[in-house]
């Protein structure tokens, strides 16, 4: 088979069907970029690992922190207050909706706003085509639960389930503008992150994800397939209880197949791999983080033997490659999907 | 259910109103707050524990019982600090998320269980340095110290703390107890804790265990 570009490698993946290699996407957090490549932009990372697609999250475009409170608090988009900590993604600290009077008066961003495109456009305009371009996100449901605070958004959905419809809603409407926005500028693939589960079940009963998250999503899944974008859906956790309601949004891959949860790849691929492209499992938990550069190609020998075949899989950590992770072991991890992962399937 | 008293079948039930209804009634008739305590909201909440455990309720649910016990220990706890309650709390602990680590809804649900089990526990909030809780158990009288890490790049914390109670001379004092998404007891063994738990129902129980 011929070399495929990043972008046609994904899409034929995402398609369920086998491409020349197995995929591989995942950048490393900012600290270990600097061990591995001191000074280094990410899309220099991008290049030099020669990643399939580059990602762009909104929570880390300037401009989604509009206040600094003080050298580590600041207030994002939606007016909650964050902690800026080593780790990728700032932690919420005090939610904008403290009481339900509060959403009255609540204003989400404006999704029309041109900054928020501007990186993305010149990704399309450098990569387009060689890399698959995703724009990611955070579910309206972790994005309520940080608007809101976690313990009272939770209590809403037995106390107050028109209060967690209502913002779920307004959250919702802006991240189908922000989707079709991303798309006309040039996006591939919409990868929407936030967890539904935690290691035992998930967060919530089925009848509550039922009744008030999974048609958010679909509504998300449904925005993005009409205009010809893939979506990724992830969620860390054992989503067991509820995989079957997610698949059925449409959605095109699946990440991040947490084995610490239970999650079974090859159990998973067995009974889902016919519909959705699965994405993940390598064990950064213990693995990346604790492993020799030995375990990590044996672990990532056994996620391309669980779920490589007949295509339909993106080898990728079982979450980021965070702070903890060695940096030896990312480099080897995406050295073994290389050389473990061309197709034929052969391990 | 059956063997529940009425109001522990109302917090399971999470009747806010009911349980409170039922508890100033209670009071009233004379019964001491220890007895309500300990026949009715820990009896409640150790259902509540077993079904979050089980999987038949989860977070929303789990919170919201632990509002109705919140709301019942404030009827309660004006008797103890009285005297006519009789009876002393359950243990006294201190949680904490591990320095490097901000993430706080864990660590509050198992605050949450322990205070409606009858715990006096004092939150030391999150991100606190191993010299920070060394501080807190010098100057205070915890039977248990709970380490919380959500994410494995923080959990040697867990570790570092340890070692720091021990190095201040202070590790004999408390009994160490640690848990987060990623923490197994195996690593639990490895650091020298005294005990680890899956969920913060798990904990309740073997928190009691330990103070036994």
């Amino acid at each position: 088979m011929k070399t495929l570009t990043g972008a046609e490698r994904l899409f034929k993946t995402l398609q369920l069907q086998e491409p020349d290699r197995v995929p591989f996407f995942e950048a490393p957090n900012r600290q270990i970029i600097e061990r591995i490549l001191p000074g280094s932009s990410d899309d220099d990372v991008v290049e030099h690992f020669d990643l399939d697609a580059i990602r762009v999250d909104d929570r880390k475009i300037p401009g989604y922190l509009i206040e600094t409170l003080d050298e580590s608090h600041f207030r994002n988009q939606w007016g909650t207050i964050v902690r800026v900590t080593s780790e990728s993604t700032p932690h919420p600290v005090e939610g904008a909706i403290k009481t339900e009077k509060d959403i009255d008066t609540w204003c989400p961003p404006d999704p029309d706003e041109p900054w928020r495109y501007e990186k993305l456009v010149e990704l399309v305009k450098r990569y387009k085509g060689q890399r698959a371009i995703i724009a990611s996100f955070a579910d309206p449901f972790n994005v309520a639960n940080e608007v809101r605070g976690a313990t009272a958004h939770y209590m809403d959905f037995v106390k107050n389930p028109d209060l967690v419809d209502r913002l779920a809603g307004l959250i919702r409407d802006y991240y189908l503008r922000y989707i079709r926005n991303c798309i006309e500028v040039g996006a591939d693939i919409i990868f929407i992150s936030g967890d539904y589960a935690t290691t035992k079940w998930p967060m919530l009963s089925n009848e509550h994800f039922a009744k008030h998250v999974i048609p958010v999503l679909k509504a998300l899944a449904d925005e993005a397939k009409s205009r010809g974008a893939y979506v990724l859906k992830h969620t860390d956790g054992n989503i067991m209880p509820i995989i079957d309601m997610i698949l059925d949004t449409g959605i095109h891959g699946l990440h991040p197949i947490d084995p610490n949860a239970g999650m079974d790849l090859g159990e998973i691929k067995k009974k889902y791999g016919h519909r959705v492209c699965l994405i993940g499992n390598v064990d950064c938990a213990y693995t990346l983080t604790w492993g020799t550069v030995e375990e990590v190609r044996e672990d990532v020998k056994r996620c391309i033997r669980q779920a490589a075949r007949g295509g339909g899989y993106i080898c990728m950590s079982s979450n980021s490659i965070h702070s903890a992770v060695k940096p030896e072991n990312y480099v080897e991890m995406v050295k073994a999907v290389r050389d473990y992962g061309k197709y034929p399937i052969s391990i | 259910m059956s063997d529940l008293s009425e109001i522990a079948e109302s917090l399971v039930e999470r009747d806010i109103v009911k349980t409170e209804g039922l508890i100033k009634a209670a009071i009233d008739a004379g019964i001491p707050a220890g007895e309500i305590l300990n026949k009715d909201i820990v009896a409640g909440m150790q259902v509540i524990g077993e079904q979050f455990g089980d999987g038949e309720i989860f977070l929303p649910e789990l919170l919201m019982a632990g509002e109705v016990a919140k709301a019942a220990m404030k009827l309660l706890k004006p008797l103890f600090a009285r005297g006519k309650g009789v009876k002393d709390s359950t243990g006294k602990a201190a949680i904490g998320t591990v320095q490097g680590d901000v993430h706080d809804i864990g660590k509050n649900i198992l605050i949450m269980m322990l205070e409606a089990n009858g715990w006096d526990v004092t939150d030391l909030g999150i991100d606190v340095a191993p010299e920070d809780f060394c501080v807190a158990v010098r100057e205070n009288e915890f039977q248990i110290l709970g380490l919380s890490a959500l994410l494995t790049g923080t959990m040697p914390k867990q570790k570092e703390t340890i070692e720091s109670l021990k190095a201040a001379g202070l590790r004999d004092k408390v009994k160490v107890a640690i848990g987060g998404a990623m923490c197994t007891q195996q690593w639990a063994d490895q650091v020298g804790a005294d005990c680890y738990a899956t969920d913060a129902a798990e904990a309740v129980g073997k928190f009691k265990l330990l103070v036994q």
